[in-house]
């Protein structure tokens, strides 16, 4: 304890010293930041999962192709979650000598639970409701259109007269793209008093579930275990593929954003504490030559740097669960209405981040303290002799790996960003060398002023290795996040035009074809794609029928069971590229197939296998002659098989088609539905929404951190400008006592920051854009991303500058005191 | 201004008061001096008595709070920080009891400085030739850490004579070494300041080495009197 109590009264009496101050400050930002980040992020990402929710109807659920298991209902109860039950099933409608296939909803009084069920009234006036009363029915426009109904009318479904009690405007959709046909919303009660549900029903039953995070969670541990045959569990993260990638990039953006931040501040740590640990070697000295042993020298400063530690880090997480409960309500509008509480945790989780970050950073410079001899306070040239390389320097390394594998939650992104910041450090070294071999051989042949400089960097050549690598790493996390993750969100919302396909047409004949598409075109529909679908079944592998292969992976056995959407095509479609195999072709001489990866992972295929589809009655043996990469994103439409056209044109088909109306004109389409009245519209305007709405509450999250990370840089920079400040000092006091100029000082500051600021900035830059493209291609998928080299080449001049101003504002404070008061100082 | 018969330094009623959290404090009081030309003065006094702040007045390095100083003619008093840093520059040499050699530069390096900040070209010429003076050209290029403290402070004087200043200002030179090596110094310094005809201010406590030189004065109280 007495180590404990020399720790406290050392850490009073430093309290004024501008290193400690620093290393504080780089704590306090560091659990700041992450803490800040991490809440944020973890309102945010809950904020997203409960639009996931809102989609679904529920925070988890089941499907099954008969009724729900009991014990599903029983583990959900027992649980204290909420339920709601419902079916989903086709049905044919009668109104006034109409008739309409119709996809049915049929639900309890507590559906949804999560999300908005949204129906107007006969005058258009909207409100939220629940599942409808029985002998009720909600209807959508189209159904009401095709059925010639208004609200207060009766309709005949399931062999029941129900009353339209209103309009159906919205409802959770679980995401899905493609409705086959109108909607209908109506009572369970009713669907099984009608026997709609009973057995050899086409009915999909759904159980859905809310309640708190842990026990939904548990539950659907338990349901994944028992899922009954045919059944399928629904979470927010096995929404429709669009909306899933979208919420991973959304997380991707986020981590990305904390980890730098965390970074910087660590980058921070270690200078402040490198000079931290300079400024203690004498004191060090003295004690081991007093006597100390090297193990009380070792328990002393661990005492130290934990007594610093526990109460910053703990009252930074304090201040991060203040700072980011007042952003929460500061961005409340921008980040998206969503209820969340608090979260507590990831701000302690930082505080303990924060703490490893500082003994990581810190306890190599700290430790090797220890080893400096008693003889040191004779000869400072002994206490030099410790400043070693050595295994105890990959601690920092370590913990900064274990930050990024704890921060990203993705090996991948991990794995990049490590793999960068490693490059940029080794990019900085070199380039730094470089200066500092030219900086010698160039020295003697400049001006006097410039050639103080320059002799200033090569002197301080440790130091200015350092502050070089430092800068660079600093700079290139702020770049990543002020260039790089603005321009990765608008690749990513690129991919989302404005003139993104908005509505999507099933069922056109080929008859209806030719006129179709001119009444779209004269409606000015934009961006018309229009491909061939069949829906056939596979029959068989290689020759093996289907039914007898052993397959172990549940998606695969599902697609085995369903109806499939076959297309073909001659051409290469726009967001399809070939990563095996030929492109068929429009004619190839044997029937081919070119699959999606995801095929290929699901069934094990590989180019040359064969597989046999059944389309009504023909039967259509092909060869897999390519596989694809599709982007799923892209709003096109797009197919798992493609076949080519001159096997496959013999094939039953009807046509898909897609184009991009804007939203005001939609109202058109009516008269379109009036005339073509097989067809059925669709409209992913609310789904194209939702995905742009995540890429704007992602965006205005990683603003809102990039103030912080600022910060974090701008600290990053304080200290590693301050490492080299007390010598600096020194030099420039001597060299006003021996009669140097104002301007020679400022010259010669101006001259050695300006290249240090340069080299930082250069590395950063390369670094930055090569890490960018790095992320966009492998973390993002934005193929054509291509980082903003100006901006880049802009804001890394723009740092050299700074570091520059900066630089020559410490020399100002030089040049306003006395030489004589510098000197005295030491 | 070079008149041989004439003072190089004059110091007339010179005061210096600083502000503290205890109030103002009076460090000198009323100076006058004048050193003629190629002498040499000591200034002895206690510690604390204003010994270095007088000799920072006089070699330019701070202002006085009144009073007058002339070096080589030049008004130090009224002159700005440039001015004075020019001043040093063309007529000024310091040696320090602490030597303040700068750690990351070389012996000759070090003693290049004063020649570099006048943009000279010979720099490295004539440093070596200053370094070879003190004896210590074979070691060039060690570093202050590798040198002892005897050693540093030759450095020290091979920088303060090398770019032949009028005024050599020495602040304790010996007082950070032990007496062997303190009293080869002093001759070191003596003989370096006959062969250069330099004027030489010196600050000190060791009566020894202040008594070598041709007049001498004592701070008590931050006031001076002669003839110590």
């Amino acid at each position: 304890m007495t180590a404990l109590r020399l720790a406290l009264r050392t850490l009073r009496r430093e309290w004024r010293l501008a290193e400690l101050r620093t290393l504080i400050l780089a704590l306090a930002l560091a659990v700041i930041a992450l803490g800040v980040v991490a809440t944020l992020a973890a309102r945010v990402e809950r904020g997203i999962g409960a639009s996931a929710a809102e989609l679904i109807g529920g925070d988890v659920g089941i499907s099954t192709p008969s009724a729900t298991p009991p014990a599903m209902l029983a583990k959900a109860r027992q649980r204290g979650l909420r339920v709601s039950r419902s079916a989903d099933f086709p049905s044919v409608a009668f109104a006034n000598n109409q008739t309409q296939l119709l996809d049915v909803t049929a639900a309890d009084h507590a559906w949804p639970l999560r999300g908005t069920l949204e129906v107007s009234d006969a005058q258009g006036h909207t409100r939220d409701t629940h599942g409808p009363a029985t002998g009720a029915v909600y209807l959508d426009h189209r159904a009401m259109v095709a059925l010639g109904v208004k609200v207060g009318d009766s309709v005949q479904l399931g062999g029941s007269a129900l009353k339209v009690a209103a309009q159906l405007v919205r409802q959770p959709d679980g995401g899905q793209l493609v409705a086959l046909a109108p909607t209908a919303i109506m009572s369970l009660a009713d669907a099984k008093h009608a026997g709609l549900l009973g057995t050899g029903s086409r009915a999909k039953h759904v159980l859905l579930l809310a309640g708190m995070p842990q026990a939904t969670a548990s539950w659907a541990q338990w349901a994944g275990a028992h899922l009954p045959r045919g059944g399928e569990l629904i979470t927010p993260e096995k929404t429709q593929q669009r909306m899933r990638s979208a919420f991973d990039r959304a997380g991707a953006f986020l981590r990305l954003t904390a980890l730098l931040s965390a970074l910087l501040a660590g980058v921070a740590i270690a200078l402040a504490s490198q000079r931290y640990a300079r400024r203690k070697r004498d004191e060090v000295a003295l004690l081991r030559a007093l006597g100390t042993p090297r193990r009380r020298v070792l328990a002393l400063l661990t005492w130290t740097v934990t007594c610093l530690a526990l109460p910053v880090a703990l009252a930074a997480a304090l201040l991060a669960l203040g700072l980011s409960e007042w952003a929460w309500h500061l961005a409340g509008s921008l980040i998206g209405d969503v209820p969340t509480t608090l979260p507590w945790w990831p701000a302690l989780g930082a505080a303990a981040m924060g703490v490893a970050v500082l003994v990581g950073f810190a306890l190599p410079p700290l430790t090797r303290l220890a080893d400096v001899p008693p003889a040191a306070v004779f000869r400072q040239s002994l206490s030099g002799r410790v400043r070693r390389l050595d295994g105890l320097y990959l601690v920092p390394l370590v913990v900064a790996l274990g930050l990024i594998w704890l921060q990203s939650g993705s090996l991948k992104l991990a794995g990049i960003l490590a793999a960068s910041l490693f490059g940029v450090a080794l990019l900085a070294m070199a380039l730094s060398a470089l200066l500092l071999w030219l900086a010698k051989r160039l020295a003697p042949g400049v001006h006097p002023s410039l050639r103080l400089g320059l002799a200033a960097l090569t002197r301080r050549r440790g130091l200015s290795l350092i502050q070089a690598t430092a800068l660079s790493l600093g700079l290139t996390a702020l770049l990543l996040l002020s260039v790089i993750s603005p321009a990765l969100l608008n690749g990513w919302r690129a991919e989302l035009p404005n003139d993104t396909p908005n509505w999507f047409v099933l069922n056109v004949q080929s008859n209806q074809r030719p006129d179709f598409e001119q009444s779209l075109k004269a409606l000015d529909a934009q961006s018309l794609t229009m491909a061939p679908l069949a829906v056939g079944k596979l029959m068989a592998i290689n020759g093996t029928p289907i039914d007898q292969m052993q397959l172990n992976n549940a998606r695969a056995k599902n697609w085995a069971d369903r109806q499939l959407r076959l297309s073909w095509s001659g051409q290469l479609p726009e967001a399809n590229k070939v990563i095996a195999g030929h492109w068929q072709g429009p004619a190839p001489a044997q029937a081919s197939v070119s699959i999606d990866e995801a095929w290929r992972d699901m069934f094990g295929l590989k180019v040359g296998d064969t597989m046999r589809f059944q389309v009504a009655d023909t039967t259509l043996e092909t060869h897999v002659s390519s596989i694809r990469q599709v982007n799923w994103r892209s709003f096109k439409v797009n197919f798992f098989l493609l076949l080519d056209p001159a096997h496959a044109s013999v094939l039953p088909h009807t046509w898909i088609a897609s184009f991009y109306l804007p939203s005001a004109r939609s109202t058109a389409l009516q008269s379109l539905s009036r005339s073509y009245p097989n067809i059925s519209l669709i409209d992913v305007d609310a789904l194209l929404a939702r995905v742009r709405q995540i890429i704007d509450r992602v965006s205005s999250a990683v603003r809102w951190v990039l103030g912080f990370s600022l910060l974090a840089g701008a600290l990053v920079l304080a200290a590693a400008l301050a490492s080299s400040a007390q010598e600096r000092r020194h030099e420039a006091a001597l060299l006003r006592t021996l009669g140097a100029h104002g301007r020679q000082l400022r010259a010669a500051a101006a001259c050695e920051f300006a290249l240090l600021g340069l080299v930082a900035g250069l590395t950063a830059a390369i670094g930055a854009a090569g890490a960018g493209w790095w992320l966009g291609q492998s973390i993002f998928r934005l193929h054509h991303f291509v980082p903003p080299l100006l901006p880049l080449a802009g804001y890394a001049a723009l740092a050299a500058l700074v570091v520059m101003a900066l630089g020559l504002a410490g020399t100002r404070a030089v040049l306003r005191t006395s030489p004589l008061a510098l000197l005295r100082r030491g | 201004m070079s008149d041989p018969a004439s003072a190089v330094l004059e110091a007339h009623d010179v005061s210096k008061a600083v502000t503290g959290p205890a109030g103002r404090l009076e460090i000198l009081r009323g100076v006058s001096l004048s050193v003629p030309r190629g002498d040499s003065f000591a200034i002895v006094g206690a510690s604390g008595s204003g010994k270095t702040t007088l000799l920072g007045l006089l070699a330019g390095l701070d202002s006085p709070s009144s009073g007058r100083i002339l070096l080589d003619g030049h008004a130090l008093h009224d002159a700005g920080e440039e001015r004075r840093a020019a001043l040093r520059r063309q007529l000024v040499g310091f040696v320090f009891q602490s030597f303040h050699l700068l750690p990351a530069l070389n012996a000759e390096e070090n003693v290049m400085l004063p020649l570099e900040l006048d943009g000279e070209r010979q720099a490295r010429q004539r440093a070596r030739q200053a370094l070879d003076a003190v004896g210590l050209a074979p070691r060039a290029g060690h570093y202050p850490a590798q040198l002892s403290g005897g050693e540093q402070q030759r450095v020290a004087l091979a920088r303060a004579f090398v770019h032949r200043p009028q005024v050599l200002f020495a602040d304790e030179p010996t007082g950070n070494l032990d007496q062997r090596t303190g009293h080869a110094v002093g001759d070191l310094l003596f003989d370096l300041n006959r062969q250069h005809a330099t004027t030489l201010v010196l600050v000190t406590h060791d009566m020894k080495l202040a008594e070598r030189c041709a007049h001498r004065a004592e701070i008590v109280d931050g006031q001076l009197e002669p003839g110590a």
